[in-house]
């Protein structure tokens, strides 16, 4: 053992040197990237100070600041009744939609059975077509189920995508077969297994596909707004495009809009952002 | 749910008395829980997304026009199409496309992730930062983007004058205005990729880098012989969802409906936005279907190339 | 209206959970059978589904006596302009209050109604608005598409005599009358008195060629402002913004019957080759801020350009978005030896000849817009003047809006005595010649294609669509 750290000793100062700086530059680096990431987003901030004759001038920073976007935005329409259904919608969505997911991947990837990738196959065939190309005929078969204008009309079908089962399956795919084999040889079921062996270590995953699914249903504006015509169902986005005119839109208003919406998925990304990065627990390996 | 699944364990722990007849075996039940397990998302994907599918592919033999009109036209559609300019040129677009964004976003997603997967100060916020483009709708990144990019007053240009460099315009330039638009299209989702990225991370034991570090091996040596490898699932995943995503998605519709509609001079005219285009502007349904069909069976053949040469997907490590 | 498919899922996921209790003789047979109930089960709501998808009488049904209809547009309720809004809401309401059949505002986001798919995924399911509002391109596809009820029926001759010829023939086929305009816009070019003054440029520097204009506007191009704008994304506007200089110089989209192609003429060329020699001089921007060329608030208020090709509507634009702000307007520009031209624009009402009470919504739009009583002739009047800025589509209500003063000030009065009159309807043209003509304009403007080239690929295309094409003629 001794050879290889010879080996580094050697590296001599200049690597001793590189391997302290290595992080600070990294931070830096980081640092920088991450702002440039965000600066873009600056002029979204901005205009929402604006006043409207304001918001395409050349000057960034506002000559006249002002609140009443914000103001106009909350007052104009119930925001905050659309806010709390767009909540209700995507929150409902995702706690479905993680629970059928993670048991769907867990099967594909984790037990065998007859048809096993056939069925994954038929299953991811169904990623091949997005919403603008199916609309018609889903349109159709939800009013054919009685769910037009109606919270079940813009949940149900929302839930039933293939991403999360492919990505689910990909997870557990890679989880150490021994964790599996110990849980059966104690005799537990499947869904014992799913529920007390593999949740607790997909958290990483779920965390992710909780954000992802969240976010997306919150901003969610084709099919809530071809499944609802009622008002009181609208979701947040539908509600600033109604700020949009045929010609001339309140883009400081929409910009308003929009930076409230963008809060409560950021908070729900730094919150779980941590379970991102949480290693699959390997006691009880060795 | 719960009852029917319990009873194989219970059937399992109870002796062979009141049953008379063999005991399930546990390839059955495994299989039986399988189904079990799946049937949910089964049912439902097959009423809400393949049952619509199946209509709307069908369409491809009709002529529909969208008020109630429906002429059967065997495949007069899919001739058109192939003596199509226009969706000739959607299909090398949607090429150049898919070539540029697909590595784009798996070397930034990856790169972002390794940056952020080691504990630094306020490395939640940078993790944060990369995730914000994704966050904000994309009526804001459209307009906030077109802001960056116009002509003259741009930031972009402004910046570029700034330093005595003659400026583009970057969305109103047929020969630039893909770019452009890839441009913004990874900023907008590499956070995303990161984020899928950063939890294939976790999924790799701590003790093959400890192991690599006493070994001696450097970063890169690292990163080639133990993460990228060990990514493999992930990886698999990502390639394959980008692409779809990038040739059906509504990741490359809905920016291209927003920012550009098309032009200029239908140079970011994707395949998904010229069938979007027949069918709710020009009320061409079947024609629309036909070309989504076509896409759809090319993709699936993607798909089963790419599944039959990494085995379905899984990925067996030593 | 139950669906079939419902009581069959409930009953197989009742039924395949039998009790695990009772002894049963087979055990892996019970199992298998459960499992097959339960694929059985989701066989017959599959088939259940589909059929009920296919079969046209659960699409079209009829309901037997209507209790409202619904009127889809983008102003209400709960719209981006407030008068709009309020525009329409008193006027359903009016009607409300005295009909049994009453009609329902439905407010769809203006993107989305006009670019978007709620309209059609409504109308390709079946359960299309009862009433609605089109633009004049759109008119081919929906009269094509056999949804539009003749509304002359409903109508008094003296009313049909009082809206304008120029106005209403791209809304006529077979001298019926399928539209019912609220509003004219007819297109000019604005100017920023700053800009101008900064230029050391006056009244008199107005052009009034297409030469003139772009000498102005070198001048007036500078670091962070262009001399003029006209609309560069592709798209029903962009085509309507660009007729004028077609027709200026005698071209036209088709011959005035409507079945052959005219658009490979010189007078084709040179509008194509203006638009590009105007980007090619560096003049005009190649893409604009704000919500697009339409948008003066965006553009012209925020020191883009200078001067800014565009409609009526601007004047209420500046008037609520720029206060304060002092332009100009004046005709666009004519080529040498050309006529001066503008194109109307303008949103109307249609009723949907497949919707649940076609005579009743037909009566509601004649009963808006067209008719010859006071309430009608002053709503157009309110309309045009008060929550909007538009010229009006009838004779009488032009009058009437003229005495209130609506035409006195600036741009108004140079929209009403110059540019109305010089103005032809926006052409109706099914979407494949509006893209024959778009990919011609964008090839040119932007692309830098050589203008005859284009105008004859676009005549081709144009002709040999048409050589296809059986609907209402193209105007």
């Amino acid at each position: 053992m001794t050879e290889p750290t010879a080996q580094i000793q050697a590296g001599g100062p200049s690597r001793n040197v590189f391997r302290r700086l290595g992080p600070i530059l990294l931070f830096c680096f980081t640092a920088v990237l991450a702002v440039l990431t965000v600066s873009p987003l600056l002029w979204m901030i901005c205009a929402s100070l604006k006043p409207g004759d304001e918001t395409f001038s050349p000057n960034m920073l506002p000559q006249h600041w002002t609140l009443e976007n914000f103001q106009y935005v909350f007052t104009a329409s119930p925001f905050w009744r659309y806010m709390l259904n767009s909540f209700f919608v995507a929150g409902t969505i995702t706690v479905i939609a993680l629970w059928f997911h993670s048991m769907a991947g867990f099967a594909l990837a984790r037990l065998k059975f007859p048809g096993r990738e056939l069925i994954f196959l038929i299953i991811f065939s169904t990623f091949l077509v997005s919403l603008p190309v199916i609309i018609v005929p889903l349109f159709i078969l939800v009013r054919q189920m009685g769910m037009v204008n109606s919270y079940a009309g813009l949940i149900i079908p929302a839930i039933f995508n293939a991403f999360g089962i492919f990505l689910l399956r990909q997870f557990y795919i890679a989880i150490p077969q021994e964790l599996q084999e110990a849980a059966v040889i104690d005799g537990a079921s499947y869904f014992r297994i799913y529920w007390s062996v593999m949740l607790p270590l997909s958290r990483p995953i779920l965390a992710a596909l909780a954000v992802f699914f969240f976010l997306a249903n919150w901003n969610a504006f084709i099919w809530p707004l071809t499944i609802t015509n009622d008002r009181n169902l609208w979701v947040v986005q539908i509600a600033i495009a109604s700020f949009h005119q045929q010609y001339s839109s309140s883009w400081n208003y929409i910009m308003a809009g929009s930076a409230i919406v963008a809060l409560p998925t950021l908070l729900l990304f730094f919150i779980f952002q941590r379970q991102l990065v949480e290693s699959i627990k390997t006691s009880g390996l060795k | 749910m719960r009852t029917s699944l319990d009873a194989p364990s219970k059937v399992e722990k109870r002796p062979a008395m009141g049953r008379s007849g063999p005991r399930l075996k546990r390839s059955q039940r495994e299989a039986l829980a399988a189904y079990l397990f799946i049937l949910p998302d089964a049912l439902g994907l097959a009423i809400f997304v393949a049952l619509p599918m199946l209509f709307s592919l069908s369409l491809g033999f009709f002529s529909v026009n969208g008020f109630g009109g429906f002429r059967f036209v065997g495949l007069a559609n899919y001739q058109r199409m192939l003596i199509d300019p226009l969706f000739r040129q959607s299909l090398w677009v949607t090429f150049v496309y898919v070539l540029v964004l697909v590595p784009a976003l798996y070397v930034t997603g990856l790169g972002l992730a390794l940056l952020v997967n080691r504990p630094m100060p306020f490395v939640g916020v940078f993790r944060s930062m990369f995730f914000v483009p994704n966050v904000v709708s994309l009526v804001v990144v459209a307009l906030t983007w077109q802001v960056m990019l116009v002509d003259k007053v741009g930031f972009i240009n402004r910046l570029f004058e700034f330093f005595g460099l003659s400026g583009y315009s970057w969305l109103g330039d047929p020969n630039i205005t893909l770019y452009s638009i890839l441009f913004v299209t990874v900023w907008f989702l590499m956070g995303y990729y990161m984020i899928i990225f950063l939890s294939g991370l976790q999924e790799i034991p701590r003790e093959y880098y400890d192991a690599a570090r006493i070994d001696g091996a450097g970063p890169a040596a690292t990163f080639f012989q133990i993460t990228l490898p060990l990514l493999r699932p992930t990886s698999f995943f990502v390639l394959l969802v980008s692409l779809v995503s990038a040739v059906a998605g509504s990741q490359a519709f809905d920016l291209i409906y927003i920012m550009t509609r098309g032009g200029p001079a239908n140079s970011t005219s994707l395949v998904i936005f010229y069938i979007y285009q027949q069918a709710f502007q020009f009320n061409n349904y079947g024609y629309a279907a036909a070309m989504a069909s076509f896409l759809v069976l090319i993709l699936l053949i993607v798909t089963f190339i790419l599944f039959a040469v990494t085995k379905g997907g899984r990925f067996h490590f030593t | 209206m139950k669906p079939s498919s419902q009581p069959e899922v409930t009953s197989s996921v009742v039924s395949s959970v039998p009790s695990t209790e009772t002894p049963v003789p087979d055990s892996s047979l019970s199992r298998i059978t459960r499992r097959e109930l339960l694929i059985g089960g989701g066989k017959v709501a599959v088939v259940a589904a589909v059929s009920s998808l296919f079969s046209p009488f659960n699409i079209y049904v009829k309901a037997a006596t209507p209790k409202s209809l619904s009127f889809w547009q983008f102003y209400g309720p709960g719209g981006g302009s407030k008068m709009q809004d309020q525009w329409f809401q008193d006027m359903v309401k009016s009607w409300n209050s005295s009909r049994d059949v009453k009609v329902e505002l439905l407010y769809v986001p203006n993107q989305e109604y006009m670019n978007g798919s709620k309209l059609q995924t409504a109308f390709a399911s079946g359960q299309g608005p009862d009433i609605f509002i089109i633009s004049p391109g759109d008119f081919l596809r929906y009269y094509n598409g056999g949804v539009l009820v003749d509304l002359s029926q409903y109508m008094e001759d003296a009313a049909k005599k009082d809206f304008f010829e120029n106005v209403m023939e791209t809304r006529i086929v077979d001298g019926k009358i399928y539209g019912l305009p609220m509003e004219v816009e007819p297109m000019a070019m604005y100017y920023s008195h700053k800009a101008f003054s900064e230029a050391k440029l006056s009244e008199a520097d107005i052009p009034k060629t297409w030469d003139q204009l772009i000498e102005v506007s070198k001048k007036l191009t500078k670091k962070n402002q262009f001399g003029c704008l006209f609309e560069t994304g592709p798209g029903y506007y962009q085509n309507f913004t660009w007729y004028p200089f077609l027709w200026q110089g005698g071209g036209d989209t088709v011959t005035p019957e409507g079945n052959k192609s005219a658009f490979n003429s010189p007078g084709t060329a040179q509008a194509l080759k203006f638009w590009q020699d105007t980007i090619k001089q560096n003049v005009a921007p190649r893409n604009e801020l704000g919500g697009g060329g339409g948008d003066v608030v965006g553009n012209m208020v925020s020191g883009y350009c200078a001067i800014q090709n565009l409609g009526i509507w601007g004047v209420s634009a500046l008037r609520e978005g720029a206060k304060g702000f002092e332009y100009g307007v004046f005709p666009c520009p004519t080529p040498p030896n050309g006529k001066p031209k503008s194109v109307l624009g303008g949103w109307s009402f249609v009723a949907n000849a497949k919707g649940k009470d076609p005579e009743t919504a037909a009566k509601f739009c004649v009963w808006a817009l067209g008719s010859m009583s006071d309430d009608s002739i002053g709503r157009v009047v309110d309309w045009c003047i008060k929550a909007k800025s538009d010229i009006s589509p009838r004779k009488s209500a032009l009058d009437k809006a003229t005495q209130l003063g609506g035409y006195n000030d600036g741009p108004m009065k140079v929209f009403k005595d110059d540019v109305f009159p010089t103005g032809r309807g926006e052409p109706r043209v099914p979407p494949e010649v509006y893209k024959a003509v778009s990919d011609a304009i964008q090839a040119c403007q932007l692309g830098g294609a050589n203008p005859e080239q284009q105008a004859a690929d676009a005549s081709q295309n144009i002709d040999s669509f048409l050589a296809g094409y059986s609907g209402a003629p193209l105007k």
